[in-house]
């Protein structure tokens, strides 16, 4: 990277080299620690469409709701009380900034998260702990209650208090993200039908991408160990994503990232992504899929795929629950580059406020 | 002394009599002589000069100061309890018995009286400026009041009649007759009178009741708790 941007606030990247075979890898558990994953993004060099299979994986993404104004105390609602216990609902708040307004987490294990500016925090009375990322002045906390407690069931002290400051004291409306576990959405109706509610599938979009240039280490048969810095790996993998082109081009001001050297020109490569909020199951499922998909290839032509995983940048929590902030920019993502013989490489990475990935 | 009289009265001798050339007298003419020459010899006052001496001025003999009546010293003003007496005492510690949200409703409904007296009756159309600054320097025992935000979150939601106001602290009985101790300091208290709804800063309120009604208050630092 250049000199200038040493300066800017840190970023955390935990690499990690195993097998899908090794009885102590720690993927799948690596993966579940994400709560809320925003985005997919897959990368298939020497493909031009996508096998059947793998589509059908990729469309049949669940699907989320979203509910908008929803008051945060139907959160509490006896019924949705017994469908979180029960697990696996997830939900979000929805294009709420994670320095400047309130947000809202609801993680499958059953914990809330709050994050509120001082203001709300003051208001609302219930306890919590100031952010681990203010600087000097303690502007935001973070309220964390865990809702599969016995003193939050209805009628406990926990549940009475917090009922009353999400009702009387601060009447907090969100935009609501919310996932259920198959079959869920029969109990969550009634909560629904109160609000203005709409359900989305995951957005696929694919492309085909011709002439991409290519780390060479990646491409050659077996796969030789990248020596090269994961940082320019990951630039690269980031640019073929967002579309910008790695040519350097003297006449072009918009980038200058290049593929890292040796490289070697690929000529077709399929990128595909799914946007949304996207459940662990289907995450799984699609990774199963990838490796299914480069067992059976035949050799030479597909070496490796990788498989990008984006968290939300305004989500409260990030790796394992533990708290997210916002600095210039909340990016917590995973990338894992996947090869034939089932051993893969992954990068776990997070901007400045946050915990170390697992 | 007998003897050196005896000699003022003695004769002189013949002989020294003519060697000195005195003549003797004889005793009476003596006599007459020696009361003669004492006459002469006293200066006579004249009866003016002795009216001129006397001064006729009151001469203060004594001085004795006239005694003060003992029973007016003890009317001194009283000069209270200090701090541990009135500690000991416990006159400002409301017993349990007495510890009943009921029993200070009619204090509240004074309070109202007072407040809507002071304000000039509380109409829809009064003036909130006028309210407030009557309100600053009112008197808040018997008033309901509410923490409405504070710094600390169990202190938020409390509500009660205020019982007692100190320098610091309210205290406020609840309506499950709990007296509870809330610090002034970071949080923001209200108070509702008819719809009137004012919200009393208690960073800026730490003065006791009775000062606070003299008090001018500035606008100086922030209100953010």
């Amino acid at each position: 990277m250049s000199p200038d941007l040493e300066r800017t606030p840190r970023n955390l990247l935990v690499s990690e080299r195993s097998s899908f075979l090794d009885q102590k890898n720690r993927i799948s558990s690596q993966l579940d620690q994400l709560h809320f994953n925003y985005k997919v993004c897959v990368l298939l060099p020497e493909c031009s469409s996508a096998p059947s299979h793998l589509d059908s994986a990729l469309n049949t993404f669940s699907s989320f709701y979203l509910i908008r104004k929803l008051p945060l105390y139907e959160l509490l609602d006896t019924h949705f009380l017994e469908t979180v216990r029960h697990g696996g609902v997830s939900g979000l708040s929805y294009r709420t900034r994670l320095d400047e307004d309130n947000c809202v987490a609801l993680m499958p294990n059953g914990r809330l998260s709050l994050s509120l500016d001082k203001d709300s925090f003051e208001l609302l009375g219930v306890e919590g702990k100031p952010s681990r990322f203010n600087h000097r002045t303690k502007s935001r906390f973070v309220v964390c209650v865990d809702l599969t407690d016995s003193s939050m069931a209805p009628g406990g002290r926990g549940y009475q208090r917090l009922v009353t400051g999400l009702t009387s004291r601060l009447p907090l409306k969100t935009d609501f993200l919310m996932s259920l576990p198959a079959g869920g959405g029969a109990s969550v109706q009634a909560l629904l039908s109160r609000y203005d509610w709409s359900e989305h599938r995951p957005e696929v979009s694919s492309c085909s991408l011709t002439d991409l240039l290519c780390p060479a280490p990646l491409t050659s048969d077996p796969p030789a160990p990248l020596t090269s810095d994961p940082h320019r790996l990951l630039e690269w993998l980031g640019a073929v994503h967002a579309a910008v082109s790695c040519e350097n081009s003297s006449s072009s001001f918009l980038s200058s990232l290049v593929c890292p050297e040796p490289n070697k020109k690929l000529s077709h490569a399929l990128r595909v992504s799914v946007c949304g909020l996207l459940s662990h199951q289907d995450v799984q499922k699609l990774i199963q899929e990838i490796r299914v998909y480069l067992s059976v290839s035949p050799p030479g032509s597909a070496s490796w795929a990788s498989v990008t995983l984006h968290g939300f940048v305004d989500s409260p929590v990030s790796w394992g629950g533990e708290e997210h902030g916002v600095l210039r920019g909340g990016d917590n993502f995973l990338s894992l580059m996947m090869f034939p013989d089932q051993s893969y490489l992954l990068h776990l990475a997070t901007g400045a406020h946050d915990t170390c990935p697992p | 002394m007998p003897v050196s009289e005896a000699l003022v009265r003695a004769k002189i001798p013949q002989d020294l009599a003519k060697d000195v050339g005195v003549e003797s007298l004889g005793r009476t003419k003596a006599r007459a002589f020696a009361q003669a020459f004492l006459k002469n010899s006293i200066r006579q006052q004249a009866h003016h000069e002795i009216n001129n001496m006397l001064k006729r001025k009151a001469l203060i003999l004594g001085y004795a100061r006239p005694k003060k009546d003992k029973s007016k010293r003890n009317r001194k003003k009283a000069k209270g309890l200090n701090a541990r007496q009135k500690r000991e005492m416990k006159i400002f510690q409301i017993k349990p018995e007495h510890q009943r949200y009921e029993l200070f409703l009619p204090l509240h409904e004074l309070w109202r009286q007072y407040v809507i007296d002071l304000c000039g009756g509380l109409k829809p159309t009064s003036n909130p400026q006028l309210v407030q600054q009557k309100l600053l320097k009112a008197d808040f025992h018997g008033a309901i009041i509410t923490v409405v935000r504070s710094k600390c979150p169990s202190y938020v939601g409390t509500t009660g009649i205020l019982v007692q106001e100190f320098k610091h602290v309210f205290k406020i009985i609840t309506k499950e007759n709990k007296l509870k101790v809330i610090p002034k300091r970071n949080s923001v208290f209200a108070v509702e009178i008819n719809g009137f709804v004012s919200h009393i800063y208690g960073s800026k309120f730490e003065q006791r009741a009775s000062e606070r009604s003299a008090k001018k208050f500035k606008v100086r630092g922030t209100i953010d708790l």
